[in-house]
């Protein structure tokens, strides 16, 4: 290993920190009433007195749901290193019912070491299954079933949410079903039956507050004096990022943060992003890293998209708008050409192209998703008679105008002069 | 030595069986090629170094950079990133030889190759577990794989094997093959044209998928990046996604057009006098690198044509002359900038070409040329305009329209225009405009065809005098009440060429029914070039 750079290990570091979930949420987990804690409870009180239980985890995306969880499952598999078996299924990949029951039969095969045939069917997986739950029930031991996105698995008959939990009713079973998902109304989504045997635990995640979130800055940024980097490095460098955290611009920036979205992943996204504007060669973090950071996820994507848009392809937009002020309830390509052409009549610009041009910067306009065809029927129609629809609203359309830098006067006459009207 | 050996074989030999009989012997000789390795996983074959690279890339020196940055150092760790910007701003090509430049394996997937997700999951498992298809294992993947579940443990099995290959290889650093290994134990998943996955049927499920891949998979020596044309809030999704990190390319400004132009220019002053004059017209129309370099060329070779020498630089003087020269054909330049030129290629349609250039220059104004540039049977042309009249024609007018005296005169019906009558027609154009050209059943365009070819007083030009179909179709034509197999034909290829739509079946009906998509421009140009009076039996409200 040659000698780097300590800024570029200390970038190295505290980016695979701000990239592993487990290390931000071991922050969380010390207090006795965190969501850490009574996920702990629930589960290992199950454990120890060897019964079944279900419990969902809600709470918007980003929240540290499943990392909370992860961080719950790693302890309790050194508390009690024989009893427990973890199978882990997700919405997205598992939803249909042979698949689902394909996995937890390969996971527990894995588990135990036995051989897993791909050729099985779903018959004989769900027979396994059933099996299985017996033979570890009576060795007592605990299998948890993680359902991560559950509200996709109580899309459809939700027959595998059925078996789990009936099969949980039984006396000999000893499971644990717990469910994650971003719904906050995903138990409602379950049907009677399978509603009646879910116990209604609930847990729910919640952003950080304001005071959590400094302590979330400190502790993933401040590099520990432990590592391998240079003494005097980390020490500077810690010293200086504490006198940014007090510098009032900072405050302010993390103030804007705070106030448009406040979940985990915006902050680690706003930090990580801080991190790539570190410079290598000061080696230091600086206020305005955080300033560029900021910019970076306050996007307008479709400003960005108007200032890329050509002129020609602003005076469509233009014609649209007008068209939808004098409340024409659907307009089509033909009835743009005839708008562009009386403009063109009555202010004599230098911008008439002909339709065939016209009709390409429509599509261009099309393809970025700043209009879009009414409805998807149309496909018989040629693309000049189908319906369309603005996708962007006036205060969007003016500022892009405004941001252009080189558009026409005539646009922003024809743009402001319907509003006062 | 098939010949001699045809008497002896005694069963029928298809063409195609005989001649895998002789390659079977020449694909043992093939070279075999070699077995891939994780070297393989590069871009490129040599490196290049930074300042190659910005220089490569015009306008696009801060997008690198913090694309660099955010990629990090070797073996950082990174969130997934999302690319997006619109059509060639030069995202894919950079993204590449940022990885040739920092020597990082990865693995690459285009989503307009890879059209379903079997073929994506499959392509990139072939590239991780380093498996080419060849004759030898019948072109195959190295496994089946269609379903999400079954991609992600396949995937964290090639990648944990990728991964250890390259932990191998950075052990062993100080060898003296590592210059030509890659860097670091990170691998890296590209996805491109990801907006295409928005068309899929399992989109709903695929696309949140892919977001969430990360996460899912768990592994830090992962670095995923998305590429796009749209932003992130295009892609909707009922219970959202995991969001990767937006990262966006701005088309390019007229500075930096101008120096990607010029960049393979071979005379590039006398260029830049070109661009100067024709640059900003250009670019209020479009910006894009790739449009506008086609559009350009044409125009090039018109202002070049008063020179003598085309490596001169050009003075003041004679840029003033050149521009001069060139001035009238920017107008109507500007308005083909998208036009396809049909190409035609063949010696017999060079005599056409110019007779062609004679007429566009009297008719120096219009901008369209006056005849049709592609070419079409008769029966097909007439086909084309009975299936325009059927769409634009009321139903209840045929009868009237097309009786035996050959069309009424539409003339005889003509009333005088009061205000009401007025604002009826202006109503009617109005839905004219918005509803577009009516449906008609198949029934209903064969009678009309049948009218049109009976009537017709076609006789074939002196051009098309050697052309067989022309002498065949007159055949059918005189016979009035002939319509031959070879008319549904045309339809289905009308169809297929967009000329014609099929429309669903109407459930009372059971018939399918046609709508007609050409404008009234081509259907003059192809009645014109069949000598048919399409104005006698256009209504005209």
């Amino acid at each position: 290993m040659g000698l780097k750079n300590p800024a570029e290990q200390a970038v190295i570091l505290l980016r695979s920190r701000l990239c592993n979930p487990n290390f931000i949420f071991t922050l969380f987990s010390d207090s006795p009433d965190s969501n850490y804690s009574k996920l702990k409870y629930i589960i290992s009180s199950s454990v120890t007195e060897s019964c079944n239980n279900s419990v969902l985890l809600l709470g918007p995306r980003g929240c540290g749901k499943l990392a909370v969880l992860e961080l719950v499952l790693e302890d309790l598999l050194r508390e009690f290193p024989d009893m427990i078996s973890v199978i882990k299924l997700n919405g997205l990949l598992h939803s249909d019912d042979n698949c689902a029951l394909k996995e937890i039969a390969r996971q527990l095969c894995l588990e135990h070491q036995l051989a897993f045939s791909k050729m099985a069917s779903s018959d004989e997986n769900s027979q396994f299954l059933i099996a299985m739950l017996r033979e570890c029930g009576l060795a007592h031991k605990t299998v948890l079933f993680v359902l991560d996105e559950f509200d996709l698995f109580a899309q459809g008959k939700q027959r595998l949410l059925y078996s789990l939990l009936d099969a949980m009713q039984s006396v000999t079973s000893q499971a644990v079903v717990i469910g994650v998902s971003c719904r906050l109304d995903a138990d409602q989504l379950l049907e009677k039956r399978v509603r009646s045997r879910f116990s209604h635990r609930k847990l729910l995640f919640l952003p950080p507050s304001r005071e959590d979130l400094q302590r979330l800055l400190e502790h993933a940024l401040l590099l520990p004096s432990g590592s391998d980097l240079p003494h005097e490095f980390v020490a500077n460098f810690n010293s200086k990022l504490l006198n940014i955290f007090a510098d009032k611009k900072f405050k302010d920036i993390m103030d804007t943060v705070f106030n448009t979205d406040s979940t985990f992943k915006q902050v680690l996204t706003f930090l990580f992003s801080a991190l790539c504007h570190l410079d290598l060669k000061r080696g230091f973090l600086s206020v305005e890293n955080f300033k560029d950071a900021l910019s970076n996820i306050q996007r307008q994507p479709k400003l960005e998209c108007l200032k890329d848009c050509s002129i020609l392809e602003l005076y469509i937009l233009v014609c649209m708008k007008r068209l939808e002020v004098r409340e024409h309830e659907t307009c089509n390509f033909n009835s743009i050409m005839k708008e562009y052409k009386s403009i063109h009549d009555s202010f004599q610009t230098t911008d008439y192209y002909a339709r065939d041009v016209c009709r390409r910067a429509f599509e261009h306009l099309l393809r970025r998703e700043l209009i879009s065809f009414l409805d998807n029927r149309g496909h018989g129609h040629s693309i000049e008679f189908r319906p369309v629809k603005l996708l962007i609203s006036w205060q969007e359309l003016y500022q892009g105008l405004k941001s252009y830098g080189s558009c026409p006067a005539i646009l922003y006459k024809l743009v402001e002069r319907e509003t006062t009207t | 030595m098939s010949s001699e050996e045809s008497p002896q074989i005694t069963r029928r030999t298809t063409r195609l069986s005989a001649a895998n009989s002789e390659n079977a012997v020449d694909s043992s000789k093939s070279c075999a090629l070699k077995p891939l390795s994780v070297n393989d996983l590069l871009y490129g074959n040599s490196p290049i170094s930074l300042e190659e690279l910005i220089s490569s890339f015009p306008g696009r020196r801060g997008q690198i950079i913090e694309l660099m940055s955010l990629l990090g150092p070797v073996n950082s760790p990174m969130f997934p990133t999302f690319v997006h910007g619109g059509s060639s701003t030069g995202k894919t090509s950079i993204v590449l030889n940022i990885f040739r430049h920092l020597r990082r394996p990865f693995v690459y997937a285009s989503c307009i190759t890879c059209y379903s997700p079997r073929i994506l999951f499959e392509s990139i498992l072939n590239q991780l577990m380093l498996h080419r298809k060849s004759d030898s294992n019948g072109y195959s993947s190295i496994k089946r794989c269609d379903k999400p579940s079954d991609f992600v443990n396949l995937l964290r099995e090639a990648l944990s094997g990728v991964i250890g290959t390259l932990q191998g290889n950075a052990e062993k650093a100080g060898s003296k093959k590592a210059a030509r290994w890659p860097n670091g134990k990170m691998v890296y998943l590209i996805f491109d044209s990801l907006n295409l996955v928005k068309e899929w049927e399992k989109s709903s499920t695929i696309l949140p998928f892919l977001f969430n891949l990360y996460d899912i998979l768990r592994m830090p020596e992962v670095g995923l990046i998305f590429i796009s044309n749209n932003s992130l809030d295009t892609y909707y999704a009922d219970t959202g996604f995991v969001e990767p990190f937006p990262f966006h390319f701005p088309d390019y400004s007229e500075d930096d057009l101008r120096q990607i132009l010029l960049k393979h220019q071979v005379n590039k002053n006398l260029y830049s006098s070109f661009l100067d004059v024709v640059l900003r017209p250009f670019c209020r129309i479009t910006r894009r690198v790739n449009e506008l370099s086609t559009a350009l060329l044409p125009l090039f070779k018109k202002y070049c044509e008063p020179l003598g020498d085309l490596g001169a630089v050009p003075n003041e003087d004679m840029k003033r002359k050149l521009y001069g020269h060139l001035q009238r054909h920017i107008a109507p330049s500007l308005n083909e900038t998208f036009r396809v030129s049909a190409g035609l290629t063949s010696g017999a349609s060079r005599s056409k070409d110019n007779k062609r250039k004679g007429i566009v220059k009297k008719l120096e104004a219009c901008t369209s040329s006056y005849e049709l540039d592609f070419h079409m049977s008769t029966s097909a042309k007439f086909l084309l305009i009975s299936a325009f009249l059927a769409s634009r024609n009321p139903a209840t007018l045929d009868a009237s329209l097309f009786d035996s005296t050959g069309g009424s005169d539409n003339r005889k019906r003509k009333r005088k225009s009061s205000a009401k009558s007025l604002e009826q027609k202006e109503t009617t154009e109005q839905e004219l405009l918005m509803k577009g050209p009516g449906t008609f059943p198949l029934e209903r365009l064969l009678a009309i065809f049948q009218c049109l070819t009976s009537v017709a007083e076609y006789s074939p030009d002196a051009e098309y005098s050697s052309d067989v179909e022309g002498q065949g179709n007159r055949a059918t034509m005189g016979d009035s009440g002939y319509i031959g197999s070879h008319v549904l034909l045309q339809l289905s290829s009308l169809c297929n060429a967009n000329f014609i739509t099929k429309g669903g079946s109407c459930p009372l009906e059971g018939s399918t029914r046609y709508r007609s998509n050409v404008s009234e421009d081509l259907v003059l140009k192809v009645a014109r070039s069949v000598k048919f009076p399409l104005s006698k039996y256009l209504y005209r409200r």
